[in-house]
């Protein structure tokens, strides 16, 4: 164990000093990347308390809402009847919102919410897309700041009270949510604190810390299998040809599952961007639906 | 023998078990639904994708757990 304090305090010495690389003969190990790589150093800091200041972040975030809102621009600004293909990609993506969630939970209703899902899932899928886009040091899906689906999540919590209270009144709102139908009266003391504890507050809750945790745990996969590739690839070790060969093969797995896990990080990214428009649809829906 | 690291590691190992059945019962049960029924496939699909991600928070509150246990 002794032994082995030395060498990882060997080890942080050598990993500044020169490329740490397999089947060295420094005593240097494999660093993974920590969850450091969601902090980024700002690079303008106003020293305003509870702020972080610019960091990539915001930088990337710019870029994504160019990137959602250059989308629409490019493919409707010359909307014809009969469609040209950046027009049909865009009335695609309306139609399967349509189709797929709004029509499905809201009814015929849902269409007045369209807009706003469809906004929304483009503007979340640019944001998670960042992290596969190779712009050198803005590399970074934005939703893995975690303020960021917060104030999405808030805004449809908001959103979803709104219109259940427009539609069935303070008491027809907090009926549908609170008292589920066909619960007999003497049980509702105990169902109705869990649902109250469901509905208004770990809802808000895992909306947000869905989309989090999932871009945060798919970045740091992918920078795990980033950074043991960069670390196994030693061509011209010390310890001999053979070896090098040996590393040189590691490193094209480490490469191997980089690619594999991009591609599903792909789908991950749309997936998550689909079920979050989902479930804000599904609240509205609810909400609206009122009690019965 | 000595080992060290976190717990909570293991705790979020143990947090995915369950919202990892679930999720394969769920869309088990909703491929057999729409094997039978296809017609009904775009309601079923949303229903399942719904389960899905309401069985899913489970396993990303271990996740988020583990990450502030640190």
């Amino acid at each position: 164990m002794n032994q082995q304090n030395d060498v990882s305090a060997g080890l942080h010495s050598a990993a500044s000093e020169e490329g740490c690389h397999i089947f060295n003969t420094h005593g240097c190990g494999f660093q993974p990347p920590g969850t450091s790589l969601f902090f980024p150093e700002p690079y303008l800091d106003f020293g305003i308390p509870g702020t972080a200041g610019i960091t990539k972040y915001f930088v990337v975030l710019t870029l994504a809402l160019l990137i959602s809102a250059g989308f629409w621009y490019f493919t409707t600004r010359n909307a014809k009847v009969v469609p040209s293909r950046g027009q049909s990609l865009a009335e695609m993506l309306v139609e399967f919102i349509r189709n797929q969630i709004t029509r499905n939970t809201m009814g015929k209703e849902g269409d007045k919410y369209l807009p706003l899902m469809v906004t929304m899932f483009v503007f979340i899928f640019a944001m998670n897309i960042m992290g596969l886009i190779p712009i050198p040091g803005l590399q970074l899906p934005v939703t893995t700041s975690l303020a960021i689906p917060t104030m999405l999540a808030l805004f449809v919590y908001v959103l979803w009270n709104g219109a259940g209270i427009r539609r069935n009144g303070v008491g027809g709102h907090l009926k549908a949510h609170l008292v589920p139908g066909g619960v007999p009266k003497p049980l509702l003391i105990l169902v109705t604190p869990i649902e109250a504890l469901s509905n208004f507050l770990i809802r808000p809750f895992t909306h947000a810390l869905r989309l989090f945790a999932v871009m945060f745990a798919g970045h740091l996969l992918l920078a795990v299998f980033a950074a043991a590739g960069f670390y196994m690839f030693n061509p011209l070790t010390e310890m001999g040809a053979a070896l090098g060969a040996v590393s040189v093969g590691y490193s094209a797995l480490a490469l191997i599952g980089f690619l594999v896990f991009t591609v599903f990080e792909l789908f991950i990214m749309a997936v998550q961007a689909y079920v979050f428009v989902l479930l804000s649809s599904v609240y509205i829906g609810q909400a609206v639906e009122g009690a019965h | 023998m000595e080992i060290t690291g976190s717990l909570a590691t293991i705790g979020y190992g143990l947090a995915a078990i369950g919202p990892g059945i679930g999720v394969g019962i769920i869309f088990g049960m909703g491929v057999q639904a729409i094997a039978r029924q296809p017609e009904a496939r775009g309601v079923l699909q949303t229903q399942m994708i719904f389960g899905f991600a309401v069985v899913e928070a489970l396993a990303i509150l271990g996740f988020v757990l583990a990450l502030i246990q640190q």
